[in-house]
């Protein structure tokens, strides 16, 4: 229905008559349709309803689907955003693995350098520690055997003292002394 | 006074040390010019020299007579009983006495180096230098007479022979003439032959 048709139909209402019945009670004129001044009445109402919501809701409307719409855009433009950041992070995270593996392949062969170098160095170290002790073992057995012979000889010579000792004391009975004294004076006598 | 020449210094390099030792040196001179001129007095210089030599000598190398001597616990009257009792009869009085003076007064230590200077300067007063003779055994008359003319002969000098019986030489004799060593002992020679060993 129309405004054109709604003012019509309000005035053919405003003309009509008022339909009793039987009883002298009021009743509409259709068992369907309203009277046709409430539909004048209401369709001016609805129509001074909907402009004032067109006047005062429209805006509100506009703006609340203009802030929905910003809001939805912000939202679109955070996910494109934060997708843009997972990407770049995935895409750190993914040179950072590479890097990992190139780390961990350099960790890797410097690990198998310096053990190389380690055993390397070990073997050398060893192998002079090993001519160090053999040249000391051998050392210390020419010093032993040194040793030993020096006891040896001392020992040979304590026991030679000793005997010296106890065959000249004993061979030193009074001729033996007299001829000595007689030698020595005579040896004297002679060195003039 | 031509019979009193100054006395050679005593073994052991006097005159070396200190002012003590000065001291010491001094009062042991002291001591043997005074023994000497009491020795001379008496008209025993020989006798007394000699035997006071031969108790030098058993002093020193006794540790039981040194240690005896030499204890200051003991009174010095008790150490000079000591010494009666071992030269009593052995000895002249002069020699006895001398001796028991240098132990009373407390030197009983200094009594080799007095005994020393006092035979040195008889020695010296006869033209003579000492000539101390170790034997292990003791020589008869005959061989030290025999032995001082053999010793003037090979050092030029005129010796007032000091015979000492040292049982360590083992045998031979061991002659000291002034700085001159002639070394005829068997002691050396063993001690040479345990070098070479």
């Amino acid at each position: 229905m129309n405004v054109l048709g709604i003012i019509a139909t309000a005035g053919r209402l405003m003309s009509e008559e008022i339909v009793t019945d039987s009883n002298g009670d009021v009743t509409t004129h259709h068992w369907l349709l309203p009277e046709t001044a409430e539909i004048i009445y209401g369709g001016l109402a609805s129509l001074i309803i909907f402009y004032a919501l067109f006047k005062f809701g429209g805006p509100l409307v506009k703006k609340s689907f203009a802030a929905r719409t910003e809001k939805i855009q912000k939202e679109l433009d955070a996910a494109a955003a934060d997708k843009s950041a997972a990407a770049t992070e995935a895409a750190g995270i993914r040179a950072a693995k590479g890097d990992i593996a190139a780390e961990r392949a350099r960790l890797l062969s410097d690990a198998e350098t310096q053990a190389a170098a380690v055993l390397e160095d070990g073997r050398a170290r060893l192998a002079v520690e090993v001519a160090d002790v053999e040249a000391k073992a051998v050392t210390d057995i020419a010093s032993a055997q040194g040793r030993v012979g020096d006891e040896l000889r001392a020992e040979i010579a304590r026991l030679s003292a000793a005997a010296v000792d106890h065959v000249v004391t004993g061979s030193l009975d009074d001729a033996t002394q007299q001829e000595l004294i007689e030698n020595f004076i005579a040896r004297v006598g002679a060195s003039a | 006074m031509s019979d009193n020449p100054p006395p050679p210094p005593p073994r052991g390099g006097a005159g070396s040390g200190g002012w003590s030792e000065r001291m010491s040196d001094n009062r042991i001179e002291g001591y043997a010019r005074g023994l000497f001129e009491i020795a001379r007095a008496e008209g025993t210089l020989d006798e007394v020299e000699d035997e006071l030599f031969r108790f030098a000598r058993s002093f020193e190398s006794s540790d039981a007579l040194r240690t005896a001597l030499s204890d200051e616990q003991i009174p010095p009257a008790k150490r000079q009983a000591i010494i009666e009792d071992l030269l009593g009869g052995k000895a002249t009085s002069t020699t006895t006495q001398l001796i028991s003076m240098v132990v009373g007064s407390g030197r009983t230590r200094d009594l080799p180096a007095i005994v020393d200077l006092l035979v040195a300067r008889a020695s010296s007063a006869k033209h003579q230098e000492v000539a101390e003779v170790r034997t292990a055994v003791a020589l008869t008359a005959d061989q030290q007479t025999r032995l001082a003319a053999a010793l003037v002969n090979a050092t030029g000098k005129q010796v007032n022979l000091k015979v000492v019986v040292d049982p360590s030489v083992l045998g031979g004799i061991v002659a000291t003439v002034g700085d001159t060593v002639i070394d005829g002992s068997v002691r050396t020679r063993i001690d040479q032959l345990k070098s070479r060993l």
